[in-house]
């Protein structure tokens, strides 16, 4: 009985004292990997070096589309125009506007005035490229966690938060602001005038979107450019690091060990060798590379290299070039096409201006490149270039924007406004067969979207356009 | 402290209230086995024309009362033939009972190894001993148990060295892709680990093992599996889905004994798609001597060139696979103490080449008696296992690229480089890019009990379980020589440090007491501790400075990362077993868990379970041929938490930093829900066994219906709301099914001897609830070319498993229908091919309906002879293998190239198709540009060609073996000697046009089961052994 007695009390007692250490011997559960809050400057650190690489996603997944380059393989899907997974871009774009969202909220909280100026400006260019690629996407149900199946919003409702959000940007980077930007902005290292400028550059490229339809005003344009860059000194880029390549140069190093990629297209080099147009393009030796003969010899898209070796008969990216140095930065908007956006904005209404600008953002582009004077001038002054202000046509205008916006996402938006209509441009080779003989317009879903927020998908298909290219 | 304790204490001490004491003249004594000299807990001793009795306890002593010496006492046990015992002037009566004739495999082993008479138990159990665990030869306790054991369905996830294989018990209760839903494996009472950690990076898959595979399996004694909930409520969470509880091998009292094993194997591919051979390289039809596309070329016999001839590359890149496994073992002992010590060595290559696994195990454990009242003991396991784990997916994906009329196995130039048209080929990846894994593991526990008096005991265990996995990935990079293709463009290592530690304590008071003739009871309480610590810390290295020097200090580039966790469980439970007059058994738990890993107010958890068995036989009268009959029946509820470290939202500074000096943040992409709440089980079961005939034939049927609500779950969103993924209380899925056991001697005559048991279990689940504003649920997706991807989805009111993709339009479809229906026609589109459907429609589950096995054996004189047969049924798979090989013409079906035909279907208007199209590339006999082709246009586009049945029948093992007989064996120095030869797979029948249909991508430790992706195919194995006891 005795022992019945002290058992009871002793277990009793044990079970009072454990339970007390138990609180503490279980609370074990704060996240050893993972901070619950980061730093505005590492917010910003991380946005600009992933807003980058998303100009690079975007412009890697249409750069076939335009054919600047070509597979090297037949039939390849990329070439072909057929309905690709994307959710890889997709995720990364919104990747970044969930911790611009986040940097926004801390950065107003905290009267960092210039840090949520910035953040709105990469947020209005990360929306547009979405956007741009895929016409409606979530964006108002977005980031606050209200719903799991955030509805999707108007492709053309969602241009009017881009364009709201670069004049609020601006607004914001001209106020006081309580901490400065510094070397965690990867652009421009905390430099607040040129971000202004760049707010504005971003600007005319989202209004020249619309050019030809109802809303569209040539003179808006006209006025927003005046503020943007004024050399390619503004140029907004991330210069990549000896830790990590720029992606087109890593492109160039694998397929130098014969993981292809980065072979340049037929259309590309013909445009730029003297085959489409009377003139040689300077520009040609220092954008991709020659063949063991020392020739340019493109790829016919959706064709495939036929007999030709993996290496040394047909034109690649080859490193240390301007593009593929393995510290090139990476250019997500340059002086160069803010000046052939002026171009097509003074067409209609001032030739002259449109001219000057047209040869200006040749000449900026090959001053990037390093093009020497010499070669420069008699670029800029061969017949089939210098054509004189009244001879100008949009064709000359896109035809050098496009050589100028090597590899960036921006030309796929141009060509759909276009309509593909570059010289001697033909669709590729074994052309996706349910496109009936058109090129495509927009990207598919992404098979992500399609299977988590299938309801909320617009049903569309790969013709279907986005708002702006009617 | 929260609510649910004082519930738990008041259940716990409300028990306690009653404890005998009587004291007078005693007997006492110790009751074993003959056979084993194990001792015997729960005998039961009865004094001879009376009503008093007692029991043995759980190392088989007792103690009694007796009036006088003339009394006469009873020992008897289930299984065994009784004996009467005078007691004359005895006080110490130790008696072994000999087994009875034909026994029930009437003992089970539950919870904390405690060994139980099966008949006294209120749910199914089911073991396996440990002849038919080391029949079948597999290196993987957990291969042992396919087809065995109802209720229990494993997969071998494929057939590489060491590779991981996946149990589960009574189907998925865990929604959560990434959950285990496996059982807690428990070696000698203390729970292991049984993690597969695959490759922490998503570029190759490369089968890794499932840690239960470091326990050899030939220190096994006996293996049983607690299926419901109720047999593991006093494990607790972690055996939310069943236990299986390994017993090893243990020496007995008596002269020292040496076991030896050596056994040899060997495996083969055992089965292959249907691949075409007329057509090589190229593209179109045209032969293209460096083309990317392997077999799209020009036809082999009209090219007749010796040049471009086809290579049978799918036969030369496999090799012969082979195994080799020695153990020794030494045992013996004492009344007062024994041993067991043994070292094992196994050594295997793989069909692919260069992979490889070994294992060596060593193993010592001992119990000592030190008193009647004390006895202690202890093992201790050391293993070091690992290999080099070859990306299968890879190695098949550049199988499929690879040229069908370019020899595979040529694949070396003199200089080290790879030789090669253009294409990697395979082989030479495997060679060279290697990833090697080195795993260091202890497995120890000592237990202690103490009895100061014949109805106290009191038990602690701590068990310990340590491991260390060190990981290196080796990718070589140009070696610099001029015009050859490297495996990576850089070059790349990774060096990979895993620590992980388990820690158990377990301590419980054990309190027994025979009333009566009538009424015997037990009462159990205790306290458990756990924790488990991991620590992963990776360095990766790219850009070697000197090429082939392997080493981070060789690299210009380099990320570091690291991944810690801490997950600790404390646990309260009570346990109260109520037999009266022997054939009615009570069983009532209850249990309190604290996890750390919920939010702290929802982290404390109680969960009852009572069960019930009705011995029936013993109560009423039946005809003579019954031998036994019971029922039983069980109400059980177990609780799950989830992973550690989960709730909130958190910053992740991605490895690629720092840059410039500068560290970046980004939010990451999961999101743990703070009021998370603890997954809860509520599972019946009833059941019925019988045993007719004297024990010669037996049945034993079982219905259970579990539903686990309150799912955590972690669900796929769109990247749109800011995450990725949302880990909350997501839904609730009920599973239901009947598990049939039948077995029996068919013929016993003279030397000749046939034992045959057969299990059969259906399953069917329901997903019955899902959170509101969700609307389903992804399990996961697999990739398939453009827009054949599949999807597994859960919807409510759908059945778990259910595969979604890309389907043909079928007009006749009813509106709205999710479900495809493939017996409708096909539209035909005007291009003259079927047309294609983009909607995501079910086009199968992956969850088999029907599975089970039957075990034969026979044996006459010195021979033995057995064979299990096992099925699966009622179940689609997604081919991913299937897609491409579509995609690169590669498939038998893809012959048919030359040929024009009319697609069977209806055009728009409702009429017949009859417009004749070409099914190959290029421009056809009727003048019309066809592209890409039939297959690469629109068959590799279509999921439904791809989610087939993966139904198949296997001759899992066979074996025939020969013991030495005794007459010869006297003139050897050997006790024993046996010598077997076995089969594994020979026989495989399936509708599946692939490799092995069981091999699945995903690895051991993932749901998403239904994808099979480009797993390691399936092997066939032969093997040699021979047994040596000394």
């Amino acid at each position: 009985m005795k022992l019945h007695n002290k058992i009871r009390s002793i277990l009793g007692a044990s079970l009072v004292l454990s339970a007390s250490a138990c609180e503490s011997f279980l609370d074990v559960n704060t996240n050893p990997n993972s901070p619950v809050d980061a730093p505005i400057s590492g917010l910003m650190t991380n946005i600009t070096y992933e807003t980058s690489l998303n100009v690079f996603r975007s412009g890697s997944a249409v750069s076939n589309y335009v054919q600047y380059l070509a597979s090297p393989n037949p039939d390849s899907g990329s070439d072909t125009m057929e309905p690709l997974n994307f959710s890889g871009t997709w995720f990364s774009l919104y990747n970044v506007m969930t911790d611009l969202n986040e940097m926004n909220i801390k950065a107003e909280e905290a009267g960092s005035l210039h840090y949520l100026g910035a953040g709105q400006v990469l947020l209005a260019l990360n929306l547009g490229m979405t956007v741009d690629l895929f016409g409606d996407v979530p964006f108002s149900e977005s980031f606050n966690f209200t719903t799991v199946t955030p509805k999707y919003d108007d492709d053309q409702v969602l241009y009017g938060n881009v364009i709201s959000l670069l004049d609020q940007g601006i607004a914001n980077l001209r106020a006081t602001s309580q901490t400065s930007i510094g070397a965690d902005d990867f652009i421009y290292g905390g430099d607040i005038p040129t971000w202004i400028k760049f707010a504005h550059t971003l600007k005319a490229r989202y209004l020249i979107h619309s050019n030809g339809g109802s809303g569209f005003s040539a003179a808006e344009v006209l006025a927003t450019a005046a503020a943007g860059f004024t050399s390619n000194a503004d140029n907004a880029e991330v210069i990549f690091f000896e830790q990590r390549f720029n992606p087109w140069a890593q492109i160039a190093i694998n397929n130098e060990a014969l993981l292809l990629g980065g072979w340049i297209s037929e259309q590309f080099i013909e445009a730029l060798d003297g085959t489409s147009y009377p003139v040689v393009d300077p520009r040609l030796p220092l954008m991709i590379g020659t063949t063991d003969a020392g020739e340019f010899v493109g790829t016919e898209n959706g064709a495939g290299r036929g007999n030709a070796p993996e290496q040394g008969a047909r034109s690649t990216l080859i490193e240390d070039q301007f593009y593929t140095r393995t510290v090139s930065p990476l250019l997500i908007s340059t002086f160069s096409e803010l000046k052939f956006i002026e171009a097509e904005a003074a067409f209609a209404t001032d030739k002259p201006r449109a001219y000057q600008a047209y040869l200006n953002g040749i000449e900026a582009h090959m001053d990037m490149l390093g093009v020497t004077t010499v070669a420069k001038t008699a670029y800029l002054t061969a017949p089939s270039v210098a054509v004189g202000a009244s001879a100008l046509t949009m064709d000359l205008i896109f035809k050098e924007k496009w050589v100028a916006l090597f590899l960036h996402p921006e030309t796929w938006n141009d060509a759909r406004r276009f309509d593909y209509a570059y010289k001697d441009f033909s669709p590729p080779a074994n052309l996706n067969p349910n496109l009936g003989g058109s090129l495509i317009r927009r990207l598919a879903y992404p098979d992500s979207e399609v299977s988590r927020n299938g309801a909320n998908v617009p049903s569309v298909s790969l013709l279907d356009r986005v708002w702006w290219d009617q | 402290m929260k609510k649910n304790y004082a519930m738990t204490l008041l259940f716990l001490l409300g028990f306690l209230a009653s404890v005998p004491l009587y004291a007078q003249q005693t007997v006492k004594g110790k009751v074993i086995a003959q056979e084993d000299g194990e001792p015997l807990p729960g005998a039961s001793i009865l004094i001879q024309g009376t009503s008093t009795g007692t029991v043995t306890d759980i190392d088989g002593y007792y103690s009694i009362d007796v009036p006088n010496a003339d009394a006469v006492l009873v020992f008897s046990f289930i299984g065994f033939n009784s004996k009467s015992l005078p007691v004359g002037s005895a006080t110490t009566l130790d008696v072994v009972l000999a087994t009875s004739a034909s026994d029930l495999d009437e003992f089970i082993v539950t919870a904390f190894g405690i060994s139980q008479e099966k008949k006294s138990l209120g749910y199914a159990a089911q073991s396996i001993d440990s002849e038919a665990i080391t029949s079948t030869r597999q290196q993987n306790v957990v291969n042992a148990l396919q087809g065995q054991v109802a209720g229990v369905q494993v997969t071998s996830s494929g057939g590489a060295p060491g590779q991981s294989a996946r149990i589960i018990i009574r189907g998925i209760n865990s929604l959560d892709p990434s959950a285990d839903n496996q059982p807690l494996f428990v070696v000698d009472g203390v729970p292991v680990d049984n993690s597969t950690t695959e490759a922490a990076d998503d570029r190759a898959v490369r089968g890794m093992t499932n840690r239960i595979a470091d326990i050899n399996p030939n220190d096994i004694e006996t293996m049983s599996v607690l299926k419901g909930a109720a047999a593991t409520a006093l494990y607790g969470v972690r055996a939310a889905n069943g236990a299986v509880i390994i017993t090893t091998k243990k020496g007995k009292a008596g002269e020292i004994r040496v076991n030896f094993n050596s056994s040899v194997g060997f495996d083969n591919l055992v089965k292959k798609p249907r691949l075409q051979d007329e057509y090589g390289q190229g593209f179109s039809g045209a032969r293209q001597e460096n083309s990317f596309w392997p077999s799209w070329g020009a036809n082999i016999a009209e090219e007749n060139d010796p040049n471009y001839v086809y290579q049978d590359n799918w036969n030369k890149a496999f090799n012969t696979g082979t195994l080799i496994d020695n153990s020794l073992s030494v045992s013996g002992g004492s009344d007062k103490a024994t041993f067991y010590g043994s070292f094992g060595r196994l050594d295997q290559e793989g069909i692919i080449p260069f992979s490889t696994w070994s294992r060596t195990t060593a193993k010592l454990s001992g119990t000592v008696t030190a008193s009647e009242k004390f006895n202690f003991s202890g093992s201790i396991n050391f293993t070091n296992s690992g290999g080099n784990r070859v990306p299968h997916d890879r190695f098949l994906e550049r199988m499929m690229y690879w040229s069908e009329t370019t020899d595979v196995s040529d694949y070396i130039n003199e200089d080290g480089t790879m030789k090669t048209y253009g294409n990697t080929n395979p082989i030479y990846d495997a060679r060279f890019a290697t990833y090697e894994d080195d795993v260091n593991r202890v497995i120890g526990n000592v237990n202690f009990n103490y009895s100061p008096t014949d109805w106290l005991t009191f038990s602690y265990r701590l068990g310990a379980d340590f491991s260390s996995d060190s990981r290196e990935e080796i990718t070589p990079g140009p070696m610099g020589i001029d015009g050859s293709l490297a495996l990576d463009p850089l070059g790349r290592i990774e060096e990979t440090r895993i620590n992980s530690r388990d820690l158990t304590s377990n301590f419980y008071i054990t309190l027994k007491k025979q009333w009566n003739e009538n009424w015997n009871t037990q009462l159990r309480v205790g306290n458990d501790v756990f924790e488990r610590r991991f620590d992963r810390v990776t360095a990766t290295g790219e850009d070697f400075v000197i090429p082939g020097f392997y080493n981070l200090s060789n690299t210009t580039q380099i990320f570091a990362g690291q991944l810690k966790s801490n997950r600790r469980l404390v646990g309260f439970y009570g346990d109260l077993m109520v037999d009266y007059k022997n054939f009615i058994f009570l069983n009532v738990t209850g249990r309190n868990d604290i996890s750390s890993t919920l939010p702290t107010d929802n982290n404390s958890f109680f969960y009852p379970s009572v069960n019930l068995g009705y011995v029936f036989s013993e109560n009423f009268e039946l005809p003579s041929w019954v031998t036994f009959g019971k029922l039983r029946a069980s109400w059980a509820q177990v609780g799950k938490d989830t992973n550690p470290h989960v709730l909130g939202a958190f910053f992740v500074a991605p490895s690629v930093f720092p840059l410039n000096g500068q560290v970046g943040f980004s939010k990451n992409s999961v999101f743990g829900d703070p009021n998370l709440r603890p997954e809860l089980t509520t599972s019946i079961e009833f059941g019925t066994q019988f045993a007719f005939f004297n024990n010669k034939a037996n049945l034993d049927v079982t219905y259970y219906k579990s539903n686990s609500r309150d799912q955590i779950i972690p669900v796929p969103i769109s990247d749109a709301t800011g995450f990725s993924s949302y880990i909350t209380n997501a839904g609730e899925i009920e599973n239901q099914g009947w598990e049939i056991v039948v077995g029996g001697t068919p013929i016993e005559r003279g030397d000749f001897r046939w034992d045959v048991s057969a299990n059969l279990t259906t399953n069917r689940n329901e997903v019955k609830a899902i959170r509101e504003g969700i609307d389903q649920i992804v399990i996961g997706s697999q990739f398939g070319y453009v827009g054949s991807t599949v999807t597994m989805i859960l919807k409510e009111g759908q059945a778990y498993g259910n595969i979604y993709g890309s389907s043909y339009t079928r007009p006749g479809a009813v509106e709205g229908t999710e479900t495809l229906d493939r017996d409708l026609p096909q539209l035909i589109g005007a291009n003259g091919f079927p047309a294609r459907n983009g909607n995501q429609l079910i086009l199968g589950n992956a969850v088999p309906k029907l599975f089970g096995g039957i075990r034969n054996q026979f044996s006459y004189k010195s021979f033995e002879f057995s064979f299990l047969v096992d099925f699966r049924s009622g179940l689609e798979q997604y081919n991913q293998f299937g897609n491409f090989l579509s995609a690169f013409g590669k498939q038998e079906d893809s012959e048919r190239r030359d040929q024009t035909i009319v697609f069977p279907g209806v055009l728009a208007n409702g009429e017949q198709n009859e417009k004749p199209v070409f099914l190959g590339q290029g421009v056809g006999p009727d003048g019309v540009n066809y592209g890409a082709g039939y297959w690469r246009n629109s068959v590799r586009g279509v999921s439904e060609n791809f989610v087939n049945d993966a139904t198949f029948i296997k001759l899992r093992n066979i074996t025939l073996a020969y013991n030495l007989s005794p007459e010869l064996i006297e003139r050897t120095p050997f006790r024993t000697a046996r010598l077997s030869i076995a089969a594994n797979n020979i026989l495989l029948y399936t509708p599946w046009d692939g490799f092995d249909p069981e091999s699945f991508s995903a690895g051991a430790g993932g749901n998403a089961v239904g994808f099979t992706g480009l797993g390691f195919p399936g092997v066939q194995s032969y093997f040699v052994t021979l047994n040596l006891g000394l």
